[in-house]
């Protein structure tokens, strides 16, 4: 743990809650409760993360629940065990058998 | 069975005598025919259930094309590889990279590898890596591959 560069990463543990808003430069690992706008490069919601609000960032990969606004200017993985509920505007979008999808998406290029 | 009786009578040159029995035979085999009657209409129950199974699993295909516009039901499989405007009602469809469908499409199984636009119905949903899908989408279960582009509302229930 030592070893690997956490310069600009967000590490929330499970049972953490936080509200406010929140710029990772790097890579934001949710396993709490987050409540407010989340931005970083990469996120990762874990099984049992939660994010109430809008989220952005260029990849996103998601096991837990992610409320109201999620925006991904690359990627977005819903796994199987993951709920999206809310507008969503992607790039390249998956989801896994099993994914939950309740809400508008909008694709961020409509051309080709 | 006569004309094989007439034959080799002539041949192995048995007597007429044996042809009576024959006869009575097919007398009997008639009377044993109706016994039998119920084993064959068995027997055409099963092939009529077999080829009633068939009819439902064979798919009906709009190939690359073909335009059609109005109203489809199935019971069983559709395969669209075409152009269709309008409404679908089918147990499993099957969107082919090439198909269009414009309209309203309520089915238990759904794979969509082209276009559709509109609103769909259905309970397990498939989108492939060169879909594209454009509409409203009721569904139960959902996989979209990486590729597919997707733009709407999505009800999950």
């Amino acid at each position: 743990m030592a070893e690997v560069n956490q310069q600009g990463c967000l590490f929330v543990g499970e049972g953490v809650v936080l509200k406010g808003n929140f710029d990772v430069p790097d890579i934001a690992s949710i396993s709490g409760t987050v409540e407010g706008e989340l931005t970083a490069k990469q996120v990762l919601v874990e099984a049992t993360g939660v994010v109430r609000g809008k989220l952005t960032g260029e990849s996103i990969d998601i096991r837990g629940e992610v409320n109201e606004h999620v925006s991904s200017s690359r990627s977005l993985i819903i796994r199987s065990t993951g709920k999206v509920t809310g507008s969503i505007h992607y790039s390249e979008i998956e989801i896994e058998k099993g994914g939950h999808l309740h809400g508008d998406l909008h694709n961020l290029n409509p051309h080709s | 069975m006569s004309i094989f009786s007439k034959n080799q009578n002539p041949a192995v040159n048995e007597s007429n005598a044996n042809e009576q029995p024959e006869s009575v035979e097919e007398l009997m085999a008639v009377e044993q025919g109706e016994a039998l009657s119920n084993g064959n209409s068995e027997q055409v129950t099963r092939l009529e259930s077999s080829s009633r199974q068939n009819v439902l699993t064979k798919p009906s295909i709009i190939s690359e094309g073909f335009t059609f516009e109005g109203t489809i039901t199935s019971d069983g499989v559709l395969n669209i590889a075409g152009t269709v405007r309008g409404k679908i009602t089918a147990k499993s469809v099957l969107i082919d990279s090439s198909g269009q469908v414009d309209g309203e499409l309520n089915s238990e199984q759904l794979v969509i590898k082209g276009q559709l636009k509109g609103d769909v119905n259905c309970d397990d949903l498939n989108v492939g890596p060169l879909a594209r899908v454009d509409g409203n989408i009721s569904y139960k279960y959902i996989h979209i591959q990486r590729g597919g582009r997707v733009a709407g509302r999505f009800i999950k229930g």
